[in-house]
C-alpha cells in the first residue's frame, strides 16, 4: 500500500457553541464546528429519538423538521442550521397529549420495530401541516425518503390517512394514556347479557 | 360490593365485636385501583367468544382445546402493539441509545484481505496513542463460539487467519470516536495472503488451505461445510412423465436490511458481573456464547435486550462484536459502546445464502406430482452460522403442501471468502420454494391446466404426514388458494391479459417453531417458559425471555394473559429485557415465539386463573365450573349479580401467601422420523400461504412493477389481526425486494460492491403494490388459541407469484433472481431474437386452452375439499400419510407396500454419477474414511 | 457511526466574502471545498473521500436561491424547484425525479450540477477502498490504477449521475460562475470537462452562482426520461432530456446523463437529421444517440443494458415533446 491514504481523525475540529431552538427550547451545545446535525442532536442535545440508520441519507430515520421542513439530519452540517427551529420526534407530543400522527401509527400498525418510526413521523407531520387531506399518492411522495423494512409501508399510509382525519376534525382525538382512571374498580354487573330477573 | 373495601389497619368502621369492643383497625377506603380505564365491567364480548362455548365467534375449522379459556377480552382483536407508544415518542431505547456514565467508544479493526494468515500483530503504537484505554486481539479470546453447538467456528477476533474482507482482526476502546478511529490505523500487522475462494462451485473442489478445518469430519480438503442427501418414496414413479419441469436457478444473496445497525454496550459492574446491552433476537444464545468466550459462568452475565430495530434473522447469532465490547470493557474497566456503520452491518451479514438451485419435477397421467428432485448449492461465506440447518431446509421444507410420489434432495453448503450467510426470514425455504412453485406453473402449462386447480388437486390434507415424515396438523392451504383465486378475479385474468400485464400464483409452507431446540441441554428443557406474578395492586407482571423484535411478541403474550384472566391489557406488564429476570427463552427465530411463548403464557395464566377461581369459590360458594371470568369480575354463570371483583378474589387468594406466582412452560411433543436429519424441519405446526400477484412489465426496458397482491396466509388463529396483516404486508415487501431488486453484489475481485442502502436496493414506498391481506384461520389444535406463525411463511409465496406473473405477462421464464430490469430485458431480447428478431411489442402473450386433464383436476379438487373439511373438523380421524393419493394404505408402513418405496440419507454408489451440482459434494470422502483425523 | 473527519467550516455572508476566503486559502495553499446542501459532499467526507482542510458553506449567503423561468440560483433547493410555480416544467419534472423528497429538501441546483462523479470502486469507505488498494480517482497520491478499466491510469471513468444537467442543456441554459478572478459565464454544454476527476471547468476558488435561460425558454416543451431501479433514492442509470419549440426543428436539443464521465449534448446527432423533426425521425435519432455513448461498468446496472436503454429513453422523450 502506498501514499497518504488515511484521513486523520484527530485532533477534531475546534469546538464551538452551537445554538438553535430544539422542540421549542433554546439550546446551546458545545460541538466540533464541522459537526453533523444528527450527531449534535443525539450526543450533545440528547434527542436520542432521532435515529441513525445509514448515515448517508438513504433510510430517513434521522429526519427532523428544520423550520417546518422535513430534512435529513445526517446530511446536514449543524453549522448550516444554526439558530433555526428544529423539531424532533420528542417535540411532536403536547405534554401527555400525543399528536394524532403518533397515536395513529400505534393504532394502525404504522410502527413495528419502531426504528424508522421517528423519521416517518416527521415526514408525515410535515405533510399534514401543509395538507390535511392528502391522497395516498401524496402520502407516498411525502414518505419516499423513508425506508421501512417491517411494514411494507401500507399500514404507515393507513396511519397517516387516519391522522389526517383527526387533524381535520373528522375523527376524535384520543385522550392521553396517563389521564386518571376514575374509579377503575368495577362495582358490579353492568351487563347486557345478564338474564332478566336475576337480581340477587 | 357497594359497601367499599376494607383493609387493615385504620380507624373504626363503627362495627362492634361480640364483647362490645370496637372492631379495631378496620376502615373503609376507596379500593386500590385495579387498573383499566373503564369504570364499570365491560359486557362480555360474545362476538369474540367461540361458538363451542356459547359465544358467537364462528368456528368453521372446528373447536379448540383453549376455547373454554376464552373470555372475549383480547384474542382476535386488532390491537396496537403494547410498546407502540414508546416507539412513536422516541422513548424506545435501541442498541445505540444506551448511554452509561463514563462510557467509552469501541471500534473494530477489519480485514482488508479476503483470506490471509495473521503472522503478527503489533499493538504498541495503538496503546501509545493518548486516549486509547484498551486494545484487544484474537489472542485475548481464543475460545470458539457459534449459534449451533455442532458448528462453533467463530472467534471474537481472528485468531489465526481472516476469512473475508471485513472480518474482525482487533479492537480498540478510546475516550471518543475520533481517537478510536485514529487508533485503528496504528496496528501493525504482518499478513500472509492466501488464495481466496468466491465461487461456491469452486468450494466443492479440494483446496490447499480450506477456510475451516473440521478434523475427521472434513469432507476431503474441500470447503464443504455441510452436505445433505435425502430420498423418499418411489423413484420409479418419475419415469415416463406426462409433464416435467427442469429449472436451473441462480439466486443472489440478500440481506435483512433492518434499519437499526448493530450496536452493543458492555459494562462490567463493580461486582464483577457483565451487563451487556444488545439488540438481540436470541439473547440466550448470546448469553451462552459470552460465557464460553469470556470464561465466566452464565449467572455472572446479564444480557439486556434493548429494543430491536428489526431483526429478520440478522440479529440471531451471537456476534463477535458483542464479545469485543465485553473484552474491551473488562480491560478498560469502563462501559464500552460499539455501534456499527451500515457497511459493518453488511460485513457481519448472515443474510440469505446466494444459491444455485436445480429442480426437476414430474407429473403423471393423472396430474399427480410423481417426483421432486432438488439440488441446492448454497454459499455460506466465511462461517457456519445457521448453515447446518439451512442446508436441510433448502430441501425438506419443499415436502409440503403437495402430496409427492417421490422426493430426492441433495444439498451442500460451502465456505467461501465472503461475509457469512445465515438465517433470514423464511430461512432456507425461500429460494427452493420459488423454484418449485415456478416448476409447477410450467408443468400446469404443459398439461394445459389451470395452475391453481393443479395445486388444489394435489394438496396434503389436514392431519397427515409428509413424505419426509413431518406431522401436519391444521392446514388452511386449500382455503388460502380458493380465497386468493376469488379475491384476484383469477379466472377472468389468467392467461387472458395483454402483453406486459401478468398474473401469477405461488404458495408457501413454513415451520411454526422448530420441533427441536438448538441447544438440547438439559435434555428435557422446555422451549419456552413464562412467569406471572401478581401482587396486591392487581397488576400482572409477566416475565418472558421472548425477544420482541417488532413483530409484537410482547403484545401477543400480553394478549393471551389478558384473555385468560379477563383483564384489560393495560393491566398486563410484560418484562422481557433482562436475562436476570426473564426465564430462559430460545429467542425469536424459526417463527416460534407466538406458538411456544404464548402457549407457555397460557399455561402460566391458567395456573393463576385456577387460584383466582378457587378463591372466588370460597367466597361465593359456587364451584369454578359455574363461575365466569369477565372484565375484572368473577361471577356465577346463572346470576351475574352474584360475584366478586377480580381484586377481591385476588386478595382472597393471596391470604397467607402474598403475591400470586405461576410458571408455565412449553415443550413440543415428540414427533417425526428417525432418519438422519429427520429433526430438520420438524415443527409442532406449519403455516400455509397462497399469493396471487399482478405485474406490469415494460417490455422495452425490462422494468417489472408489481401492482397488486392478494395474500392469503393460514396463521391458525389471528391473535392480533392488525399485527398479522402487518406481517403479511411486510413479508410481501421483503420478498418483493428479493425478487425484483435486492442483491449482495460481489464484483470481479470478490469485494462486496454495495454495502450501503443506496446501492443495496430495498423497495421504496413507490415499489410497493397494493396488498390485500387475507387471514385464513385453520385453528391449530396445539397452537395458543389455535394460532400458528405469521412472521416468515408469508414471505415465501411472493417470489414465485411474481416470477409466474412475469411469465404470464411476457411469455418468458426467467430463473435468475433478482429480476432486475437488465435481466428481464436480456431474456426478452433472447426471446425476440429466437422469434426471428421481432419487436418486443410483438411478443406473443401466453394463452391457455384447457386439456381434458383440467376436468379431472377440478373433480379431484372438489373431492379432496370435502375430505379436507372432514379431517380439519375431526369428523374423519383416520390416518393419512403422503402416498395415499398414489394408492397406498396409510395404516401400513409405505416401505412394506411397494418395492421401490424407500428412504435414504446417503447416496448409493451407482447414484453418484448422476448427482447434481451440490450432490457432487458426495463424491468426496470424509477424512475419517480416508484414514485422516487431523 | 460515520464520524465527520476534521475540517474547518466557514460561513461567509456574501459572495464577495466567499471569494475572499477562497483567495486566502489559495494564497496559503490550503485545500478547501464548497458546500451547498451537502447531500453529495457530506457522504463523500463520511467515506473520507478527498477531505479538505476547509469547507466554505454557501448556505448563509442570501439571494442565491432565486427561482424563476429565466433564472435559478445555485442555492435553490431541489425540493423548491419541484413545487415552484414559475419554473420551467422540464426543470420541475427532472427535479422531482431526483433522489428522495427528504434529500431534495437539502440538495441544491448548484450541488446537483457540480455533482462529483460516481463509481462503485470509489464511493466506498476508507476501509473498503484500502481493501482494493485504492483507485485512480482517489485523490491521495497513491498512484493506483483504475479499477473499472485496469491498466490505464490516465483517465478517470467515474460516471456523472446528475439529473438536472441534460435538462439545463436542452433548455439552452447558461451557467454563471464567480471566483476570486471575477465572474464569467458559459453555456451549460461547455461547463463539463471529460475526465471523472476534473469533471468541469471550475477553476480553484470558483463556484456556480446561477443558471439562466434564454428569453424564449417558456416556449420550449421538454421531457426528461430517467432509468432507475427504484422510484426513490436512485441515481439515474441513464437519463435523456429533450426539448424544442414546437414546430421549429432547429430548436431541437437532446442531452443525456449518467452514461459517461460528463453529461453529453447530442447536438451532432440532432444536426445530422437535417432541418426536419417529426415522428419518423425518432428511431433514427434515438439509434444515433445510443451509438454515440460508451458507458462503463461502474454503476448498479450493466453498461450494455444502459446503452441499449438510451435508445428507449430517447425515443420516449422525443415522443413526449412531439405530443405523441
Amino acid at each position: 500500500m502506498v501514499g497518504k491514504e488515511h484521513v486523520t481523525m484527530i485532533p477534531s475540529a475546534p469546538k464551538t457553541i452551537w445554538s438553535a431552538t430544539v422542540n421549542g427550547q433554546d439550546v446551546q451545545a458545545i460541538a466540533p464546528s464541522n459537526a453533523i446535525l444528527l450527531d449534535v442532536l443525539r450526543d450533545e442535545v440528547g434527542m436520542l429519538g432521532v435515529k441513525r440508520g445509514c448515515d448517508l441519507g438513504t433510510c430517513g430515520c434521522c429526519a427532523v423538521l428544520i423550520d417546518g421542513e422535513p430534512r435529513l439530519s445526517c446530511l446536514c452540517l449543524a453549522g448550516q442550521v444554526e439558530g433555526q427551529e428544529i423539531t424532533t420526534v420528542e417535540g411532536l407530543a403536547d405534554g401527555a397529549h400525543l399528536a394524532p400522527i403518533q397515536t395513529c401509527f400505534a393504532t394502525h400498525g404504522g410502527s413495528q420495530c419502531g426504528f424508522c418510526t421517528p423519521g416517518f413521523l416527521m415526514s408525515a407531520e410535515a405533510l399534514l401541516n401543509e395538507n390535511e387531506n392528502p391522497t395516498r399518492d401524496e402520502i407516498a411522495c411525502a414518505i419516499e425518503g423513508n425506508l421501512c423494512r417491517c411494514t411494507g409501508y401500507q399500514q404507515i399510509v393507513d396511519s397517516i390517512e387516519a391522522a389526517a382525519e383527526i387533524k381535520r376534525g373528522d375523527a376524535p382525538a384520543p385522550s392521553p394514556a396517563s389521564d386518571p382512571h376514575p374509579n377503575p374498580h368495577p362495582e358490579g354487573p353492568d351487563e347486557p347479557s345478564m338474564p332478566p330477573g336475576h337480581a340477587r | 360490593m357497594a359497601g367499599g373495601y376494607r383493609q387493615q389497619p385504620g380507624a373504626s368502621s363503627g362495627e362492634v365485636r361480640k364483647d362490645g369492643k370496637r372492631v379495631a383497625g378496620k376502615q373503609k377506603f376507596p379500593p386500590p385501583g385495579s387498573g383499566g380505564s373503564r369504570p364499570t365491567m365491560a359486557p362480555r364480548d360474545l362476538d369474540s367468544i367461540p361458538e363451542s362455548v356459547g359465544g358467537k365467534e364462528p368456528q368453521p375449522a372446528g373447536s379448540h382445546i383453549h376455547d373454554r379459556y376464552r373470555t372475549g377480552t383480547e384474542v382476535g382483536k386488532p390491537r396496537a402493539l403494547v410498546d407502540s407508544h414508546a416507539k412513536v415518542t422516541g422513548q424506545a431505547w435501541y442498541g445505540d441509545d444506551v448511554r452509561l456514565p463514563n462510557e467509552i467508544i469501541g471500534k473494530i479493526l477489519r480485514s482488508p484481505h479476503h483470506y490471509a494468515k495473521i503472522k503478527s500483530i503489533d499493538t504498541s503504537k495503538v496503546e501509545a496513542l493518548p486516549g486509547v484505554l484498551a486494545v484487544a486481539t484474537g489472542a485475548d479470546a481464543p475460545n470458539t463460539f457459534g449459534v449451533l453447538p455442532v458448528t462453533k467456528d467463530e472467534h471474537a477476533m481472528a485468531v489465526e487467519k481472516v476469512r473475508h474482507v471485513g472480518d474482525l482482526v482487533a479492537c480498540v476502546a478510546a475516550v471518543d470516536e475520533a481517537t478510536a478511529m485514529e487508533a485503528l490505523n496504528l496496528f501493525e500487522i504482518e499478513w500472509e495472503v492466501l488464495d481466496p475462494v468466491f465461487d461456491p462451485r469452486k468450494g466443492l473442489e479440494d483446496q490447499d488451505e480450506p477456510i475451516h478445518w473440521r478434523g475427521k469430519y472434513h469432507v476431503g480438503t474441500t470447503n464443504v461445510q455441510k452436505r445433505v442427501f435425502q430420498e423418499f418414496g418411489d423413484r420409479s414413479l418419475v419415469d415416463d412423465p406426462t409433464a416435467s419441469s427442469h429449472g436451473k436457478w441462480r439466486m443472489e444473496g440478500v440481506h435483512h436490511g433492518f434499519t437499526e445497525p448493530h450496536a452493543v454496550v458492555a459494562h462490567w459492574d463493580p461486582n464483577g458481573r457483565l451487563q451487556l446491552y444488545t439488540p438481540q433476537q436470541v439473547p440466550h444464545y448470546a448469553h451462552r456464547a459470552l460465557s464460553t468466550v469470556l470464561e465466566v459462568p452464565m449467572h455472572q452475565i446479564n444480557v439486556i435486550r434493548t429494543f430491536v430495530g428489526g431483526g429478520f434473522g440478522g440479529k440471531s447469532d451471537p456476534f463477535p462484536h458483542e464479545m469485543c465490547a465485553a473484552i474491551l470493557s473488562r480491560k478498560a474497566g469502563r462501559p464500552v459502546r460499539i455501534n456499527f456503520s451500515r457497511e459493518e452491518v453488511y460485513w457481519i451479514n448472515r443474510g440469505r445464502h446466494p444459491s444455485y438451485i436445480e429442480v426437476k419435477m414430474t407429473a403423471d397421467e393423472e396430474a399427480r406430482i410423481s417426483g421432486f428432485d432438488i439440488d441446492a448449492l448454497i454459499d455460506g461465506g466465511g462461517f457456519a452460522s445457521f448453515g447446518h440447518v439451512t442446508s436441510y431446509y433448502n430441501g425438506v421444507l419443499a415436502t409440503a403442501p403437495y402430496e409427492l410420489g417421490s422426493f430426492h434432495y441433495t444439498g451442500a453448503r460451502v465456505w467461501t471468502n465472503k461475509p457469512a450467510s445465515g438465517a433470514m426470514r423464511g430461512h432456507g425455504a425461500v429460494n427452493t420454494r420459488c423454484a418449485v412453485e415456478v416448476g409447477l406453473d410450467e408443468m400446469a402449462e404443459q398439461m394445459q391446466v389451470d395452475p391453481i386447480d393443479l395445486r388444489l388437486a394435489n394438496l396434503l390434507p389436514p392431519h397427515s404426514r409428509t413424505i419426509s415424515g413431518f406431522r401436519i396438523t391444521s392446514n388452511g392451504m386449500r382455503e388460502a388458494l380458493e380465497r386468493v383465486r376469488d379475491g384476484s378475479d383469477w379466472d377472468a385474468k389468467f392467461r387472458q391479459m395483454p402483453l406486459g400485464k401478468g398474473i401469477g400464483i405461488g404458495c408457501g409452507f413454513f415451520i411454526s417453531g422448530s420441533g427441536l431446540p438448538i441447544h438440547w441441554d438439559p435434555n428435557r428443557f422446555p422451549h419456552a417458559t413464562v412467569h406471572i406474578q401478581i401482587d396486591m395492586d392487581g397488576g400482572v407482571t409477566v416475565h418472558t425471555g421472548a425477544a420482541d423484535i417488532g413483530q409484537g411478541s410482547t403484545t401477543a403474550v400480553a394478549q393471551v394473559v389478558s384473555e385468560v384472566l379477563a383483564l384489560p391489557i393495560e393491566m398486563i406488564h410484560v418484562r422481557s429485557h433482562e436475562s436476570d429476570t426473564s426465564p430462559v427463552d430460545l429467542g425469536s427465530y424459526s417463527s416460534r415465539v407466538t406458538f411456544m411463548n404464548a402457549n407457555a403464557a397460557i399455561r402460566a395464566a391458567l395456573d393463576i386463573r385456577e387460584k383466582l377461581l378457587n378463591a372466588a369459590w370460597e367466597m361465593l360458594g359456587y364451584h369454578p365450573d359455574v363461575l365466569v371470568l369477565n372484565d375484572r369480575r368473577i361471577y356465577y354463570k346463572h346470576d351475574p349479580a352474584v360475584g366478586v371483583s377480580y381484586l377481591q378474589a385476588l386478595h382472597k387468594a393471596q391470604e397467607d401467601k402474598g403475591s400470586l406466582i405461576s410458571s408455565g412452560a412449553y415443550r413440543s411433543p415428540p414427533m417425526g422420523g428417525v432418519h438422519k436429519g429427520a429433526a430438520a424441519g420438524l415443527a409442532p405446526a406449519y403455516s400455509f400461504s397462497a399469493y396471487v400477484a399482478e405485474v406490469d412489465v415494460d417490455v422495452e426496458t425490462g422494468l417489472v412493477s408489481c401492482t397488486n397482491v392478494w395474500a392469503a396466509h393460514d396463521c391458525g388463529k389471528a391473535l392480533n389481526p392488525l399485527a398479522v396483516e402487518g406481517q403479511i404486508i411486510g413479508s410481501c415487501h421483503m420478498g418483493l425486494g428479493q425478487v425484483l431488486s435486492e442483491k449482495m453484489v460481489y464484483g470481479r475481485t470478490g469485494h462486496l460492491q454495495n454495502p450501503n442502502l443506496l446501492e443495496y436496493k430495498i423497495p421504496s414506498v413507490h415499489e410497493m403494490p397494493h396488498v390485500t391481506p387475507i387471514i385464513v384461520e385453520s385453528s391449530d389444535p396445539e397452537g395458543p388459541f389455535g394460532a400458528k406463525e405469521a412472521g416468515e411463511g408469508p414471505l415465501l409465496p411472493i417470489l414465485p407469484a411474481v416470477v409466474n406473473a412475469v411469465y404470464d405477462a411476457i411469455g418468458v421464464r426467467i430463473r435468475e433472481l433478482p429480476l432486475t430490469p437488465d435481466v428481464v430485458w436480456k431474456a426478452i431480447s433472447a426471446k425476440t431474437k429466437s422469434l426471428g428478431g421481432i419487436d418486443e411489442t410483438e411478443l406473443p402473450s401466453p394463452r391457455l386452452e384447457h386439456s381434458s386433464l383440467q376436468a379431472t383436476l377440478v373433480a379431484r379438487g372438489l373431492e379432496h375439499k370435502e375430505r379436507d373439511r372432514r379431517r380439519q373438523r375431526s369428523e374423519d380421524t383416520s390416518a393419512y400419510v403422503n402416498g395415499v393419493l398414489f394408492g397406498f394404505d396409510p395404516d401400513r408402513p409405505l416401505e412394506d407396500q411397494v418395492d421401490g418405496w424407500k428412504s435414504a440419507v446417503e447416496p448409493v454408489p451407482e447414484q453418484l454419477a448422476e448427482l447434481g451440482l451440490a450432490g457432487k459434494a458426495w463424491l468426496k470422502k470424509e477424512q475419517r474414511q480416508m484414514g485422516g483425523d487431523q | 457511526m460515520m464520524l465527520m473527519p476534521p475540517f474547518n467550516l466557514h460561513h461567509p455572508k456574501t459572495v464577495e466574502e466567499a471569494c475572499e476566503l477562497a483567495a486566502t486559502f489559495l494564497a496559503n495553499k490550503e485545500s478547501f471545498d464548497w458546500v451547498a446542501g451537502g447531500t453529495d459532499l457530506l457522504p463523500n467526507y463520511k467515506w473520507h473521500i478527498n477531505v479538505k482542510t476547509h469547507v466554505i458553506s454557501l448556505a448563509n449567503i442570501p439571494g442565491l436561491d432565486t427561482i424563476s423561468m429565466h433564472e435559478i440560483g445555485a442555492m435553490a433547493r431541489l425540493g423548491a424547484l419541484t413545487t415552484a410555480e414559475n419554473v420551467h416544467p422540464l426543470i420541475a419534472s427532472a427535479a422531482s425525479k431526483i433522489a428522495s423528497s427528504l434529500i431534495r429538501n437539502n440538495a441544491t441546483l448548484g450541488g446537483n450540477i457540480c455533482l462529483d462523479t460516481r463509481c462503485f470502486w470509489f464511493n466506498q469507505s476508507e476501509d473498503w477502498r484500502r481493501s482494493i488498494d485504492w483507485c485512480h480517482k482517489e485523490d491521495c497520491g497513491t498512484g493506483s490504477d483504475c479499477r473499472v478499466i485496469p491498466n490505464q491510469n490516465t483517465l478517470c471513468v467515474a460516471t456523472y449521475q446528475g439529473d438536472l444537467a441534460p435538462s439545463l442543456m436542452a433548455l439552452e441554459g447558461t451557467i454563471h460562475i464567480i471566483g476570486p478572478n471575477g465572474p464569467r459565464s458559459l453555456p451549460v454544454d461547455e461547463f463539463f470537462q471529460l475526465d471523472g476527476i476534473t469533471r468541469n471547468v471550475l477553476q480553484e476558488g470558483e463556484f456556480v452562482l446561477k443558471v439562466t435561460f434564454p428569453e424564449n425558454v417558456a416556449n420550449r416543451t421538454g421531457s426528461y426520461k430517467k432509468l432507475r431501479v427504484r422510484e426513490s433514492w436512485d441515481f439515474p442509470e441513464a437519463g435523456v432530456a429533450s426539448s424544442w419549440i414546437p414546430g421549429d426543428p432547429s430548436s431541437l436539443r437532446v442531452a443525456s446523463t449518467a452514461l459517461e464521465s460528463i453529461p453529453r449534448s447530442h447536438q451532432e446527432e440532432v444536426d445530422a437529421l437535417g432541418t426536419a423533426f417529426s415522428k419518423e425521425h425518432i428511431p433514427q435519432l434515438s439509434e444515433a444517440i445510443m451509438k454515440s455513448i460508451k458507458p462503463v461498468n461502474n454503476t448498479a446496472l450493466p453498461p450494455r443494458y444502459r446503452k441499449s436503454m438510451v435508445r428507449v429513453l430517447a425515443k420516449r422523450s422525443l415522443r413526449e415533446i412531439l405530443g405523441d
